[in-house]
């Protein structure tokens, strides 16, 4: 468990010594990137098998919580620090001649986010955060779409991304204030153990709302989704296809682990769902009315991010379980639809016969967007399933009219799903079909490993929501988080300093009522 | 929690940065100034930072040996963070100079509302829908079959 931390460390050292490296060999700065890559991956795998239903917290540098700094690896967490290399490993840009400044950004990004994911420090989390945003920032100018005004509309895009990020981060770091001044804490489990004496109430709310907007940014929430359409307009659709699939989950997580652990009362939940099904509908009305494949996309992934958001405001181990899914699903299904919008650029009419030309390509594009609209067998139907079960079963009028959103938005996501098969398999060929650009080798490879792997999941259906459930278990048990984190001598020394700090730092800082 | 005195004027004038800030932001047109207000907004939320570890009769927090027991020290730890915040913060504004620099001597203008419109029409010529010669705003109009 103790070289876990390489996963942060190697990538971060990584990205600041490959272009000191570039200089005297250009080939051992590229392999490095790979080497470390596969690294975090061979280190993932090995304590994979160590955590099941007990999670296990390691303290930076032998410095017991709640002073030091832990991470705390769950079957959540441990899930995406695998993720994060392999998608990383997928979408690395290796068959181009890049710059060896984007490798660094690429492994930025990995460093970052595997923090992300592990932490279990509030300011942590948001130094990692940042990390991420700076790196996705440096990324989207340094990947724009080819052409000659590619360049420009990645910059503004870039920009505009920027700002919008920067007053998210901003709103998250007075909100991680809120929460400072309430509790006189920052480390989760720490947090968790007073949250429902010190964050019950409408400080501790506001500071959710804070942190739910700052980084909602990131996971493609409403009203601070503005940047979503321009940015994957803008960018190759390796890095979309990244940025869709595995940055906005990381953001998701983030926001589902502070609500979990900090936020108990229910309107942080119905403020999500709220939020999440806005999302929902303007996501998917919106791509109903584009005219292109990628602008499409981007939106639809607006309004799956809302359904995640949507699944996840469920109260309970069942909503987590729901939200763990449709997320898991979007992973997968949307950067491999984004790998086969590559080839399928221009006006959506201008892809009339696609289906004809390409028969094999057009077949993963139909079982790909089925899986998206939850067509039965496939796995996307039982994820959609869950939430509409859950939803229904609330008592909240919230949640039904959150029902009745999911269900209009996915009528109209149908519409738009079934007019691009209908265009695809229409008689005549379009006029632009021969100038057409190929699919690239590696963009048909991911989009049928994605497809194969959907297959394999509805096909093992009930073994998935064995795992799942587990996960939505463990990562909604508060207790257990506390309970990892501290041992039982670490909860009497808190309770021991925190009567010492009353007199010493803080009035408002004392434990009441622990064990 | 009761506020008395200095605190007082503190929280108003963080909260005042923070509105100034966020107003900044989201009603100037011009992208320099709008950075600008970024940095007003990250002083106002490191300001506000470093209050929730503020005591008005505090001391430095550092033991000393000759230091009275039990003595009211203000919190050491915000500070550290702020330090932190203020270090990522000018990252950020460096960066998104840097961009806007570029910017300018691509798209000749400062003002959001031009560059914002400029780029759709970049990204739409990008991706084939609409053809390079139209100066139109690119934005999706009204033909489509449902």
């Amino acid at each position: 468990m103790d070289n876990l931390i390489l996963v942060v460390i190697l990538p971060l050292l990584a990205a600041f010594l490959m272009p000191a490296m570039a200089r005297t060999s250009e080939v051992l700065a590229r392999v490095t990137g790979l080497m470390v890559l596969f690294i975090s991956i061979i280190i993932i795998t090995s304590v994979w098998g160590s955590v099941d239903e007990q999670a296990v917290s390691y303290a930076i540098g032998g410095f017991r919580p709640p002073m030091g700094i832990v991470f705390y690896i769950d079957q959540l967490s441990l899930l995406f620090a695998l993720l994060i290399p392999v998608m990383i490993l997928l979408f690395w840009p290796w068959n181009k001649v890049t710059h060896i400044r984007e490798y660094s950004l690429m492994m930025l990004l990995t460093a970052s986010a595997s923090g992300l994911v592990l932490s279990g420090d509030l300011f942590n989390i948001y130094v990692f955060y940042e990390l991420l945003a700076v790196a996705s920032y440096g990324l989207v100018v340094a990947q724009g779409r080819a052409g000659k005004k590619g360049e420009g509309a990645a910059l503004a895009a870039s920009l505009r991304y920027l700002i919008l990020g920067a007053v998210g981060s901003v709103m998250m770091l007075i909100g991680i204030a809120i929460i400072y001044t309430q509790a006189g804490t920052l480390n989760l489990a720490h947090l968790a153990l007073l949250a429902p004496e010190k964050l019950n109430n409408m400080a501790g709310l506001s500071a959710f709302a804070l942190i739910l907007i700052g980084v909602g940014v990131k996971a493609e929430l409403f009203p601070v989704n503005t940047w979503v359409p321009e940015v994957y307009g803008a960018v190759s659709t390796r890095l979309s296809a990244l940025m869709a699939g595995l940055l906005s989950k990381l953001a998701v997580i983030v926001i589902i682990r502070v609500l979990v652990l900090l936020f108990p009362q229910p309107e942080a939940l119905q403020l999500m769902t709220i939020l999440g099904m806005l999302g929902v509908i303007s996501g998917e009305l919106v791509a109903w009315r584009s005219r292109d494949m990628i602008r499409m996309l981007s939106f639809s992934s607006i309004g799956q991010l809302g359904l995640v958001f949507v699944a996840f405001s469920i109260p309970g181990d069942m909503g987590l379980m729901a939200g763990f899914a449709v997320a898991l699903h979007h992973l997968l299904v949307k950067p491999a639809l984004f790998m086969l919008a590559s080839g399928w650029t221009g006006p959506l009419e201008s892809l009339k016969g696609a289906a004809k030309q390409s028969p094999y390509i057009a077949a993963l594009f139909v079982l790909l967007v089925m899986s998206l609209l939850g067509v039965p067998p496939l796995p996307g139907f039982w994820a959609k399933l869950l939430i509409v079960v859950n939803l229904a079963s609330q008592a909240a009028p919230v949640y039904q009219f959150a029902l009745a959103f999911v269900l209009i938005a996915t009528v109209i996501e149908a519409a738009y799903l079934y007019r691009v098969v209908m265009i695809l398999y229409h008689p005549n060929q379009g006029q632009q079909a021969s100038v057409r650009e190929k699919h690239k080798a590696f963009e048909l490879v991911i989009a049928s490993g994605a497809a194969v792997i959907l297959i394999a999941v509805a096909l093992q259906v009930q073994s998935m929501e064995t795992k799942l459930s587990s996960m939505a278990r463990q990562t909604g048990d508060r207790q257990h988080y506390i309970n990892t984190v501290f041992s039982k001598l670490d909860l009497a020394d808190i309770y021991h300093q925190n009567k010492v700090q009353q007199t010493d730092f803080r009035s408002n800082n004392q434990l009441q009522g622990s064990k | 929690m009761t506020m008395p005195g200095i605190e007082v004027v503190f929280y108003t004038g963080a909260i005042g940065l923070i509105v100034i800030g966020m107003a900044g932001v989201l009603m100037v047109k011009n992208v320099f100034r709008m950075l600008l207000a970024l940095v007003l907004l990250e002083a106002g939320a490191s300001l506000l930072l470093i209050l929730s570890g503020f005591r008005e009769t505090g001391v430095a927090p550092i033991l000393l040996s000759g230091h009275a027991a039990g003595q009211l020290m203000n919190d050491p730890v915000p500070q550290a963070l702020v330090l932190t915040a203020i270090v990522i913060g000018v990252g950020i504004q460096a960066l998104a100079l840097a961009l806007i620099l570029r910017i300018k001597h691509r798209y000749h203008s400062l003002d959001m509302g031009e560059i914002r419109e400029q780029m759709e029409h970049d990204i739409a010529v990008n991706s084939g829908v609409v053809s390079p010669a139209s100066a139109q705003s690119p934005e999706p109009g009204g033909h489509h079959h449902g």
